[in-house]
């Protein structure tokens, strides 16, 4: 009893240690065209975001969303750079660099012959490195006059380039697969070879740089050119930034996942938008972040917490294993003490003795509890989370289950599994019963045979290829039910059976005509052999008829094999969902859909692993119940 | 027959029974006829090409189009191969797993021996709709996705415990004595094992391997969710994605697939139905 309250005492210092923490306060807004954001830079306070955008317009806004200023090119917006809290710098498809001020003034614009395709300028404004269309060259700008300083000859095409906040470094990705490092001047410090192709590039203050790739990779390599770790991550990554002390890495992906990754390669954060996302900027401190998309949208999350709290987190998490590995040791020695007590020692010995019989259960022990209770767990555990694995998860309570109640294709789903399982009873049990009946009452104990024989052969067809063949038969042109219809001269009421969505379900359910389950007829047969000759030549003898027969001793004689094959069907309707992936994919609309699919498709579809371990979970508390029943069902009927 | 002519009222008596029973066997075979008319559809449409299934439905495949079989064959053969091959691997795993922890369990006493039976018998209660998902993220997680071993771990994983438990209470039948006379005349454990309990255990170790040969045979969303390479799929899937794969618009190469993707089913069967109705039987039996 001790170690037990011990032990409850443990884990319930542990739900409390991993209390989630406050995440992220954020909003959201759009451009006004919805067009894609091209490029996203902070001033030095992180009070203003200027934001580039495939309309033509550079815009900048307060951390709100709040527009301030509005600045027109003619051409696509390609890059904007923030210089401190002042200027602005703008490059555009119209071949032209701009400067303004960050109310929208313009300062000065400086004609390039050629498209620009990007700007990044230091924060001091002391340097502004420009990359143009085909051209193998950064061109470096004096960003207080507008004038071209000088360039760098790279002898390739530029991907992206960028300078370090302080101005010390420039870091170019370039078309050929080499990440460059330059310094403040413009003379190359290395040029190393990545392997992949670069989609975008950010370095630190320290010459640190990080590159995404079109993988879903992102390599950081220090100021020596060394790899120093890659970072995985879900989609091809198609922007990343870094802060000034190269503490905290973003990055953005392609299926609308925004990163933050400490300097240690382990993902701090992560969130998911609707869209491609195509850009993020953080500030100095990685406090605000903000995420543009392919379709014009800027987010904006207040990270602060998160990744101070990565550090408390790690503290905390060795504060509960300690405390755990204390409360086991504790619990280990009054365990010991106990027996000491009551003088069970021995069953040391015992154990020892038999340690060979251990050895030998152990690979079916190590499978069960690997394979199959780390699962279980998980799921139980996930469910109450916004589960990402290999990023964070965020607790989330109750959320994944609440959901549930408000998800239009569960209750849809409920409404037509109740459906499944009233008419999966009957199938389950009508026709399996007169087929064993009829089979029984045959005198010939070579037909008997040949019959259940012959119902068993239809296992032959793996369920795969039957379903696809019933899937067939519906076929509206080459079917074998509207042809028979036509043939028998009821063309009139041939349809697209699992086309319309009123008669799908219908349709799927009568998959399988006439239902002569083979588990079930041969539950139902050998129940039928075990019943006694004798109370059924005594009854005829009273002058039972068949039909009499069959109902007052059949019938009631039989009623285990009825429960199991009711729990059977009841366990097996709610799970399976197999038929319905594959002859309908749940639709037309929602008219097919189950619970066991809408987790299926949560999980496979969406990606939101946490709901669909809700829908699991749900589901087997609900089988559980039923098993639950059955067990104290069958015990009390057979007291 | 010679009753009939000397005894009137008895031939009446007689015909009337024997009537009834042909009224059995006329509803009986009508039943097979409908549960076996998708596979003869199948077999039927197999030998036809679009056109004739188009044109004439109802009429026999002439010329039949054994080519089809052909065609199938060089697209499914692997996914059919791939599939008899994990279905072999799970099945041996199972067997060898169920007959040690089964045995062990039936005779032999050790600490924690219920409480390690009560362990696995419990996983028998979870369904696998619960450790659907998770189990996904967690193969992920350990980089069996896209490998055989995401398959026969699972199916072996999953296997053994309703092996174990039939082991167990086959095993438990076998009399003590039988052992406990080899062990005096010096026979080692292993040896007891090998040379009576195994050769004792055939008939439930063949109804343990066909059940479970049969079951990863037909699995199909397992595969789908942990299988992305086409040359390492399974036939469940290879089928369904039959049309997107080879871009196959053929109704008759598709049945022909069908088909020959029931080859190995049929295989088993005709050798091994006893034990499988066996192995129902007493599945239903122990629930």
């Amino acid at each position: 009893m001790r170690n037990g309250w011990k032990l409850g005492l443990a884990s319930l210092g542990l739900f409390v240690l991993l209390a989630p923490m406050n995440v992220s306060a954020q909003e959201n807004w759009t451009l006004d065209q919805g067009k894609a954001v091209t490029s996203l830079s902070l001033s030095a306070d992180g009070s203003k975001l200027a934001v580039g955008s495939y309309d033509a317009h550079a815009y900048v806004f307060d951390q709100e969303g709040k527009k301030i200023a509005d600045i027109e090119a003619k051409n696509v917006v390609t890059g904007v750079s923030v210089i401190g809290n002042e200027k602005l710098l703008v490059s555009s498809d119209d071949r032209r660099l701009y400067a303004y001020d960050l109310n929208g003034n313009p300062l000065w614009e400086l004609n390039l012959k050629k498209r620009v395709e990007g700007v990044s300028a230091s924060t001091d404004g002391s340097i502004a490195a420009v990359t143009v269309q085909n051209s193998p060259d950064l061109l470096l700008i004096d960003t207080a006059s507008g004038k071209v300083k000088g360039k760098t000859e790279l002898g390739f095409r530029v991907e992206d380039a960028a300078v370090a906040p302080n101005g010390k470094f420039i870091a170019v990705g370039g078309k050929d697969q080499n990440a460059y490092l330059m310094d403040g001047q413009g003379n190359l410090l290395y040029k190393i070879g990545i392997d992949g192709t670069i989609s975008s590039i950010a370095v630190t203050g320290e010459g640190e740089i990080v590159v995404g790739l079109t993988t879903p990779r992102l390599i950081v390599l220090n100021a020596k050119g060394e790899v120093v770790r890659t970072v995985d991550v879900l989609d091809s990554v198609k922007d990343v930034d870094v802060t000034a002390d190269g503490r905290t890495i973003g990055a953005a992906d392609y299926s609308g996942n925004f990163y933050l990754i400490s300097d240690k390669g382990k993902v701090l954060w992560k969130t998911q938008v609707n869209a491609p996302a195509t850009q993020l900027a953080f500030d100095s401190e990685a406090g605000n972040l903000y995420g543009g998309t392919e379709n014009g949208q800027i987010h904006h999350y207040s990270v602060e917490s998160v990744v101070k709290g990565a550090e408390s987190a790690a503290r905390k998490a060795l504060y509960v294993n300690a405390s755990i590995a204390a409360g086991l040791l504790i619990a280990l020695a009054v365990l010991l003490l106990v027996l000491k007590k009551y003088d069970r020692l021995s069953v040391f010995r015992r154990i020892w003795k038999a340690k060979w019989i251990y050895l030998s259960l152990f690979p079916a022990f190590f499978l069960l509890i690997g394979f199959l209770y780390v699962p279980a767990f998980s799921g139980l555990y996930h469910s109450l989370y916004d589960w990402n694995p290999g990023g964070r998860s965020t607790y989330v309570g109750l959320a994944n289950f609440r959901r549930m109640l408000e998800d239009e294709y569960v209750t849809k789903g409920i409404a037509n599994l109740g459906i499944l399982i009233v008419t999966g009873l009957i199938k389950a049990i009508v026709p399996p019963f007169i087929v064993a009946e009829l089979i029984y009452h045959l005198k010939s104990k070579r037909l008997q045979y040949y019959f259940r024989t012959a119902f068993v052969a239809s296992m032959v067809i793996p369920i795969v290829a039957m379903l696809l063949i019933w899937q067939n038969l519906y076929d509206p042109n080459v079917g074998l039910i509207n042809h028979f219809l036509d043939a028998i001269g009821l063309g009139s009421l041939s349809h697209a059976w699992l086309g319309d969505p009123k008669t799908a379900l219908w349709s799927v359910l009568f998959i399988g005509f006439p239902f002569v389950g083979i588990l079930q007829l041969l539950v139902l047969y050998s129940g039928l052999l075990g019943i006694s000759e004798e109370l059924v030549e005594a009854a005829k003898m009273d002058g039972a008829k068949f039909r009499r027969i069959v109902w007052s001793i059949h019938l009631p004689l039989l009623s285990g094999q009825f429960k199991f094959l009711i729990i059977l069907t009841l366990i097996g309707v709610i799970q399976d969902f197999n038929a319905i992936l594959i002859v309908t994919g749940g639709g037309p609309m929602d008219s097919t859909y189950v619970p066991a699919l809408q987790m299926y498709y949560a999980a496979t579809k969406f990606d939101q692993l946490g709901y669909a371990s809700a829908l699991g979970v749900s589901m087997f508390f609900v089988i559980l119940l039923i098993t639950v029943i059955n067990m104290k069902f069958l015990r009390s009927s057979r007291d | 027959m010679a009753m009939t002519t000397s005894k009137p009222s008895g031939g009446a008596m007689f015909s009337r029974a024997s009537f009834r029973q042909l009224i059995l066997i006329l509803c009986l075979a009508l039943l097979v006829v409908l549960t076996l008319v998708p596979i003869l559809f199948m077999f039927y449409s197999s030998l036809k090409s679009n056109s004739q299934i188009l044109g004439s439905f109802w009429s026999l495949p002439s010329p039949p189009q054994w080519e089809n079989y052909a065609e199938a064959f060089s697209s499914i053969w692997r996914y059919v191969v791939n599939t008899i091959l994990y279905s072999a691997g799970a099945s041996t795993t199972v067997v060898c797993l169920s007959a040690v922890s089964g045995y062990l369990f039936a005779k032999k006493e050790f600490p924690g021996k219920e409480f390690l039976f009560i362990l696995l018998l419990a996983m028998m209660m979870v369904p696998a709709v619960l450790t659907l998902i998770p189990a996904y993220v967690w193969y992920e997680k350990l980089g069996l996705t896209n490998t055989p071993l995401a398959i026969i771990i699972a199916h072996a994983a999953g296997g053994q415990i309703f092996g174990t438990f039939l082991c167990r209470t086959s095993m438990e039948g076998v009399p003590s004595s039988l052992f406990e006379a080899a062990r005096i005349d010096g026979a080692k454990e292993w040896t007891v094992f090998a040379r009576i309990v195994l050769p004792l255990s055939v008939p439930i170790l063949a109804t343990i391997f066909i059940m479970q040969a049969v079951g990863t045979y037909n699995d199909y969303v397992w595969p789908l969710l942990t299988i992305r390479d086409s040359s390492m799929q399974m036939v469940g899937v290879g089928l369904t994605q039959f049309t997107k794969q080879f871009g196959i618009t053929d109704k008759g190469v598709q049945f022909a697939a069908y088909t020959i993707s029931s080859l190995p089913l049929i295989l088993v069967f005709s050798f091994g139905m006893k034990y499988y109705i066996q192995g129902m039987a007493q599945g239903a039996l122990k629930m």
